[in-house]
């Protein structure tokens, strides 16, 4: 996904990867959603490791720091947790293991749902209790 | 969590006067929050202290500080802050208490919706 407002030119490229998904391991070069079954290519417009599915944003915990570095030995399935965006502006979803509890930050991808997405962004305010007690605070 | 004692349990904390510095404001604040749980941000500019190792277990070496990121529902509709140690990006969430700025956490809501990613306006024709 293109960056709309690069304020930050000069910030850090992102990480070269070089764990390359293997397409032995996964005939046809996709594989199929812990979540809602769907199957996915490996290919993402906009980033070079498919992270999450784009229909129902769930991801499995594979990977340790690195993406794509599947050093984590838990394999629990994550589910986007909360949204928040970047200070050059794009969306990262924060991804929570269901059988360990770890966080992760991830960006999206250019063929996400948006539907999902905007789901995910105005939760905090579609409970209008926190929200209008904030607002009557102010 | 910016605890003068170094106690593992969260839970177990005795005295109601303890208190701590926020390590961004400065603001000496209690370390019980008024809901009777134990406070783990700053109430005014909701930044945090990495001194919890949710990995291991324990306290951590980390001692950085941990900026929020976004807020985070869960199912049962109530608020969590998430934040991220500016030193070494870890992740945690932690509940909002009745007394944190509200003008921060309603930012940090809508932060988002400020910049999407995609035009807004397709939505309304859907």
């Amino acid at each position: 996904m293109p960056r709309r407002n690069p304020r930050h030119p000069d910030r850090r490229t992102q990480r070269r990867k070089d764990v390359t998904h293997r397409a032995d391991q996964r005939p046809g070069g996709a594989f199929r959603c812990a979540g809602c079954r769907l199957d996915v290519p490996l290919g993402a417009p906009g980033t070079a490791h498919r992270n999450h599915c784009p229909q129902c944003l769930i991801s499995l915990h594979v990977d340790g720091r690195v993406p794509g570095d599947r050093a984590a030995d838990c394999g629990g399935r994550m589910e986007a947790l909360s949204l928040f965006a970047r200070p050059d502006g794009e969306w990262m979803l924060i991804h929570h293991c269901l059988v360990c509890g770890e966080l992760s930050a991830n960006r999206i991808a250019g063929d996400d749902n948006p539907l999902a997405l905007l789901r995910m962004a105005v939760r905090p305010l579609s409970d209008s209790r926190v929200p209008v007690r904030a607002l009557l605070a102010l | 969590m910016s605890n003068t004692n170094e106690r593992s349990n969260p839970s177990d904390f005795g005295s109601r006067t303890e208190t701590f510095a926020c390590v961004w404001c400065g603001l000496t604040v209690t370390a019980r929050a008024p809901d009777g749980g134990r406070r783990n941000h700053c109430p005014s500019c909701l930044q945090s202290r990495h001194v919890h190792d949710h990995v291991a277990g324990g306290p951590s070496e980390c001692q950085a500080r941990m900026s929020p990121i976004s807020i985070a529902v869960p199912r049962n509709g109530d608020w969590k802050i998430v934040h991220r140690c500016t030193r070494c990006d870890e992740l945690t969430a932690h509940g909002v208490h009745g007394d944190d700025n509200q003008l921060i956490l309603m930012r940090l809501a809508v932060r988002p919706l400020a910049q999407p990613p995609f035009p807004l306006e397709v939505f309304g024709n859907l």
